[in-house]
């Protein structure tokens, strides 16, 4: 960080913490109650933020969270004879802490263990079942004080100093939150935050850069949860009571509209979200009365129209909205950089694995057939490419060449035949075993996360490359291996001509430049093999000279090379062999001057006389 | 337990989860036509018992004025749509299609002496009343946010959950309500007493699941709405409107709630909220049917109807922890049963 | 002018018509939506009903809905207290939220009416609660006389229904209690849900526990599917309600089903077989045709409970008056005074005679045990 905007920093969380002091005296004393609400239900949404905002994981299970860890918190503080094993416990907020957070986690471990693996739908139905499921056990346990609720939790008290007023448990509340906030923006600006935002760009790209998506999602569940606890915990102590009815489903409904309202896909989303749906309320309980008379119940059903017309026409949430209004004025203010920054390019390189021996087989594919039903997409297909060689694969539209690739790389398993790579089977191996193994590949329908930079879209390829967690990223431990994925990620980006657009988003670039940054995506995995789905396709002539370019030199660095592609004056001078594909069927193979005069080839290709 | 009260505990869950599974399968078909999951189906149920139960207790019905107003928010939004477009207004008279027949059920509900006409007529405009909500909601709700994602939906849904309910309580009150039940008469197999009102539910329901399955077997609209769920492009390509699919699933599975809701009232007192736990249910036999197979789904509702009756036998304050947390195991299932890493559309 | 700024003008127009000027201000919370909506949309509904003078003061009501959820009835507690200023609060609904509110009301010195039923929120006596009135019949009187009646209708064995909420929670223990006291054995507790669509499994496991009555403790029309499910499965024993079903609804939706069953009311069932010579008949009879004329149809016995607590703050705050202006602490400090020296006062629902000790001043005078005869309540002999 340069010493300038280090000197920011220090200076923005400097007046964030004047602010945090001063503020509680400032304010009027219910206004202090309502922040400490915001605050509460703040870090509760910022969990949302990151399950579904950022992870793409929808759940409704946050409310019953905050409970579980509210209800622990106050079990332990009021209950005068605990039984011996946890009466240890008794009387102390850090106990209190811990069991709340340890028993949220353990139920978050089960819930998300049974439906992570599924597909989007199964978790927000599901959640929405636990919600009601624990709500009526919070309300039918005897020893939860059912649904009467426990009262008389003692204030709390932390090194000595209590926190019985509003006033210094808004001091504590907001602490908190900042200091969560914090927390996700640094893990967001990681290899672990990466790995996460990728869950929202589709599963099989995120395997196939060797992300375990099932454990990331397993992680991003129960940070959120983590996150539900603390808030739980903060709950019991500033209300000093806890009973069923905040912790029911309806209240887990209201934390992801205030995700949603407050814009689901920014951290600070959570903060204006929480803000923006509590002083909403306040509104319509003072305003409603008046325009609509006091007889009625129109609240509800007045913010639920609210939330439909805000989801209507802010479908991103407020801080998009704002975000946009906002970014002309910001950029005029800032020249956008170019280039990393001087802590990346300091870096030292990261070790690459060793290369293969020139001519050593990468991959040996023998009687592949793949059906789906009765439509048979690959039959009997044999071929080897060894290192340092391209091989090109042709073959009109439905040959199933991308089903082929598929198999390849294990996103698909084959109906029969075997596959080599450096000489061991890939039976029975994930996506992402091959990914380790030193395979990267690309994709026809371009997966990259367009609200993403250049440059970090690049570094999730070289997500094997590094190995730092959740914590270290969190605790900023992580740096000086961020530094060099970084900077792997920047030098794959200039070697493939978009050295200019580092920190332009993804999703700005033209399609052609897409599918060049997906090759430095690839190429940030240090691999060995390297499968290309069209990458020339939208490419201009210039653009696809420098294409050629690029895989001559790795061709030259021994990595071998298999694409599928269409234009053929690319094919022709660039691959060493050529394999033509029709039906499923290999048809032709060989140099490209032989394919050419296949007449098979050809009659494929411009159809054969009727 | 004896043998009686399993037979009669039996008939209970058969009957509940007979309406779940209609539910589920309304449930199903809007998903995979729309992707939208329909939360406010219940709301459906709810509305049509209570509206029921007000032509019998002699209130007036308000749910006319309801229609009314969606339905000139309706054609407001295709004004202002044309006029975006740049289009002129033009006047196509399948667009008054929906504005007649919203008169014409809001008239009838407002002129009609509604508590001398007889059960059949006051069940049959009850949903006729209904049908026209689902339609209505998915043009002023969800067509204009057709292509947004799937969270975007799902948060509307449950927003309009949410505003319907509140409208419910307005509308109907926070008492419950309960209408005459279609016969009085009692049979008794064994040692068992047989409700009429039982039968008839049971009959209904498979008797529309019948319809349900013609309609779209050998239907050319059903078989076009298959179509869209299937692949909503190629749908679009050959000339299916998805917007029309859309409302034609969202009147479709109206239909089918405000039918159940007719169904239920005269079994059980129905509540301005008592519509969302009925349809979750509903939707605890989609999952279980995968969110795609209907015949799964179906079986799982009834199976569920079952497991609810028996563990409130036993428990009866741990009910609803039982049916919910019952879904763990399913998911867990399904969880096992799926092979490999899958992207979404 | 485009329509946001309509929107707005019309809020800050509407907000700048209200009044301003010094008076008695009196916050009104209940739960008119979530689970206790039951017994909060009566008792918002009342507000209008209440009096809107007192002396020569006028007294104006800010009404909030807690949703059930107690955090929200200590939030709105707060909001009356710090920015509204009011001079004291009825409510909250549900006895949690009641529980939960009642420091912040001790602690600013506001006189809190709380239509609860749980003597939770007055007893035991200490500084906090002596902020606290309570404006029901306690539901242990209510649960008590029942379980006397039961005595005398030679109950010995007895099942108990309620639905799951703090409602029926607080009458199971209330009524587990009485019924050991009166050597009324308790064979079976079935807990239910107002949504559910069939009480059908817990009715069989009534009847196979063969008790000599069912005692039904729900609020509103809840209070009638399990009775009359019990009926359609044969059960033909004695069937008794507490004051939740004490309202017309009960009989409609139950039909010849209820007939004969025991409820625990107040004289607003059966004010037309009352002695006129019972002052609380014509309190009852005009807050219930008011009631009736504004909504078409009867209020429940929770409408009265905040209808009686503006009677109670009526005839207090010009006692009040005399220590100091609305709005100063003296002043509502003279108010909770002067509630607790509130005697004989005619309320819809019975006498009341307040005391420093007791906060409710009902007695059993207050209750009124009915019969359900030819489709009518009718006082039981």
């Amino acid at each position: 960080m340069s010493p300038i905007l280090r000197f920011r920093t220090a200076l923005l969380a400097l007046a964030a913490i004047v602010v945090v002091l001063v503020a509680p005296h400032l304010l009027a004393p219910y206004q202090v109650v309502v922040l400490n609400n915001v605050g509460i239900f703040a870090l509760v949404t910022l969990g949302i933020v990151l399950l579904t905002g950022i992870g793409g994981l929808t759940s409704f299970g946050q409310a019953a969270f905050v409970g579980i860890s509210a209800y622990a918190t106050a079990c332990l503080a009021t209950m005068a004879d605990l039984p011996p094993w946890l009466a240890w416990l008794g009387g102390s907020p850090w106990g209190a802490l811990a069991a709340g957070l340890a028993l949220t986690l353990l139920v978050a471990a089960i819930l998300g263990g049974v439906t992570l693996r599924l597909s989007g739908h199964y978790l927000p139905l599901g959640t929405i079942a636990w919600g009601i499921s624990l709500y009526y056990l919070f309300g039918t346990l005897d020893i939860l004080g059912g649904f009467a609720g426990i009262t008389g939790v003692p204030p709390l008290r932390l090194f000595g100093i209590g926190f019985e007023s509003s006033e210094s448990l808004f001091v504590l509340i907001w602490v908190v939150v900042l200091v969560s906030l914090l927390a996700t923006l640094n893990l967001l600006d990681s290899r672990a935050g990466r790995a996460i935002r990728t869950l929202n760009g589709g599963q099989i790209m995120a395997e196939s850069m060797g992300i375990d998506t099932f454990r990331t999602k397993m992680v991003t569940f129960l940070l959120a949860a983590g996150l539900a606890a603390f808030a739980g915990w903060l709950y019991a102590y500033t209300q000093r009571f806890v009973a069923p009815t905040p912790f029911s489903l309806q209240a887990g409904i209201e934390y992801m509209f205030m995700a949603l309202i407050g814009g689901a896909g920014f951290v600070w989303g959570a903060i204006i979200g929480a803000g923006a749906v509590v002083y909403l309320k306040e509104l319509l309980q003072d305003v409603l009365p008046l325009l609509l008379g006091k007889g009625g119940n129109y609240e509800t059903m007045v913010f639920g129209l609210l939330v439909i017309v805000l989801m209507q026409k802010m479908p991103l949430g407020i801080t998009d909205t704002a975000a946009r209004r906002l970014k002309p004025l910001l950029h005029a203010r800032r020249p956008a950089p170019s280039g990393a920054a001087p802590w990346i390019t300091a870096a030292p390189p990261l070790p690459r694995r060793p290369r293969p021996a020139p001519a050593e087989s990468i991959l040996e594919v023998r009687g592949l057939t793949r059906r789906f039903g009765g439509l048979v997409a690959n039959h009997d297909l044999s071929f080897s490419v060894q290192a340092g060689q391209i091989l090109a694969v042709i073959g009109p539209n439905g040959a199933g060449k991308s089903t082929l690739f598929n198999q390849l790389s294990c996103v698909d398993t084959p109906t029969a035949g075997q596959i080599f790579f450096r000489g061991r089977t890939v039976n029975g191996r994930s996506a992402r075993d091959m990914a380790a193994a030193g395979l990267a590949r690309t994709f026809q329908h371009v997966k990259l996360l367009p609200t993403m930079s250049v440059l970090e879209n690049a570094a999730i390829g070289a997500h094997l490359r590094g190995g730092k967690g959740v914590f270290s990223s969190i605790l900023r431990l992580d740096r000086r291996e961020e530094a060099q994925l970084l900077k792997e990620a920047e030098t794959q980006l200039v070697r493939v001509g978009l050295g200019a657009h580092l920190h332009a988003e993804a999703g700005s670039l033209a399609l052609g430049q897409q599918r060049v940054l997906e090759i430095a995506r690839a190429l940030c995995a240090d691999p060995c093999l390297l499968l290309l789905d069209e990458p020339a396709a939208g490419l201009r002539l210039k653009e696809k000279e420098n294409l050629a370019d690029l895989l001559s030199k790795l061709r030259a660095e021994g990595i071998a090379v298999v694409l599928v592609e269409h234009d053929m004056d690319f094919v022709m001078g660039l691959a060493d062999r050529v394999m033509v594909m029709d039906f499923g069927e290999k048809i032709a193979e060989g140099l490209p001057e032989q394919v050419q005069a296949n007449p098979l080839v050809l009659e494929a290709y411009l159809g054969g006389a009727e | 337990m004896n043998a009686q009260i399993a037979l009669l505990l039996g008939q209970d869950g058969f009957i509940n989860g007979a309406i779940y599974a209609l539910l589920a399968l309304s449930i199903l078909l809007v998903f995979s036509v729309t992707r939208i999951l329909l939360i406010p189906l219940g709301e459906f149920v709810s509305y049509a018992a209570l509206t029921m139960a007000s032509m019998q207790a002699g209130k007036p019905v308000m749910l006319g004025a309801m229609l009314v107003a969606l339905c000139l928010i309706g054609l407001l939004m295709d004004a202002r749509d044309a006029l975006r477009a740049g289009r002129r207004l033009r006047f196509r008279a399948s667009k008054l299609l929906m504005p007649a027949y919203v008169a014409a059920v809001t008239g009838l509900s407002v002129t009609l002496p509604l508590e001398h006409i007889g059960m059949a007529f006051q069940g049959a405009l009850t949903v006729a009343l209904v049908v026209p909500l689902g339609p209505l909601l998915y043009r002023v709700l969800f067509l204009p946010i057709a292509s947004a994602n799937g969270l975007v939906l799902l948060i509307v849904a449950i927003a309009a959950h949410v505003a319907l309910t509140s409208a419910g309580l307005l509308i109907f009150g926070p008492e419950g309500s309960r209408t005459e039940p279609f016969s009085d008469a009692t049979f008794t197999i064994g040692d068992a007493i047989i409700n009429s009102q039982t039968l008839w539910v049971i009959a209904l329901s498979f008797i529309l699941i019948a319809l349900l399955y013609a309609f779209f077997e050998k239907n050319l609209y059903g078989k076009a709405l298959r179509a869209t769920a299937v692949d909503r492009l190629g749908a679009q390509l050959v000339g299916i409107s998805p917007a029309l699919a859309g409302k034609a699933s969202f009147a479709l599975a109206a239909f089918i709630s405000g039918l159940s809701g007719v169904l239920i009232a005269p079994i059980t007192t129905i509540y301005f909220d008592s519509g969302f736990v009925i349809s979750l249910k509903g939707f605890v036999g989609a999952i279980i049917g995968g969110l795609a197979s209907y015949p799964v789904a179906a079986a799982g509702a009834v199976a569920l109807g079952l497991v609810e009756a028996f563990s409130t036998f036993y428990a009866s304050s741990y009910k609803e922890v039982i049916v919910f947390t019952l879904l763990l195991p399913v998911l867990l299932w399904r969880s096992v049963a799926q092979k490999g890493v899958k992207d979404e559309q | 002018m485009s329509a946001k700024r309509l929107m707005v003008s019309m809020i800050f127009g509407a907000l700048y018509l209200s009044p301003a000027y010094a008076q008695v201000k009196v916050g009104v919370v209940t739960s008119s939506s979530g689970p206790v909506a039951l017994v909060g949309i009566p008792q918002k509904n009342t507000v209008p009903f209440l009096p809107a003078k007192a002396g020569d003061q006028t007294i104006e009501y800010i009404a909030l809905d807690d949703g059930s959820d107690p955090s929200a009835a200590v939030s709105a507690f707060r909001k009356l207290i710090n920015e509204e200023k009011v001079d004291a609060i009825i409510g909250p609904s549900g006895t949690a939220s009641a529980v939960a509110a009642l420091g912040f009301a001790a602690e600013a010195g506001v006189p809190m009416l709380a239509p609860v039923g749980s003597t939770a929120v007055i007893l035991p006596m200490d500084d906090k609660k002596k902020w606290v009135f309570k404006t029901t019949q306690n539901d242990e009187i209510v649960s008590t006389a029942l379980a006397k009646q039961m005595v005398k209708d030679g109950v010995k064995t007895v099942a108990f229904v309620s639905p799951t909420d703090p409602y029926g929670d607080n009458w199971l223990k209330v009524f587990s209690a009485d019924a050991q006291k009166a050597g009324i054995k308790l064979v079976d507790t079935e807990r239910f849900q107002r949504q559910d669509t069939s009480f059908t499994a817990q009715g069989l496991k009534i009847i196979s526990a063969k008790p000599d009555a069912v005692m039904i403790a729900a609020p509103g029309s809840s209070a009638v599917m399990p009775q009359t499910t019990l009926y359609d499965l044969g059960y033909r024993g004695k069937y008794y309600q507490s004051h939740g079903a004490a309202l017309s609804g009960y009989l409609q939706l139950g039909g010849k089903k209820v007939e004969g069953t025991t409820v625990a009311g107040s004289i607003m069932l059966v004010l037309d077989q009352a002695q006129d010579s019972n002052p609380s008949k014509q309190v009852a009879a005009a807050y219930m045709d008011a009631y009736q004329k504004k909504y078409g149809v009867k209020p429940a016995t929770f409408g009265a409970n905040v209808y009686d607590a503006g009677l109670l703050l009526e005839q207090a705050i010009p006692v009040a008056l005399k220590a100091g202006a609305p709005g100063t602490p003296a002043f509502r400090s003279a108010l909770r005074d002067a509630l607790e020296q509130v005697k004989e006062l005619p309320g819809a629902q019975g006498i009341y005679n307040l005391s420093p000790t007791d906060h409710s001043g009902f007695d059993e005078r207050g209750i009124e045990l009915v019969t359900v005869k030819n489709g009518q309540w009718a006082p039981l002999k």
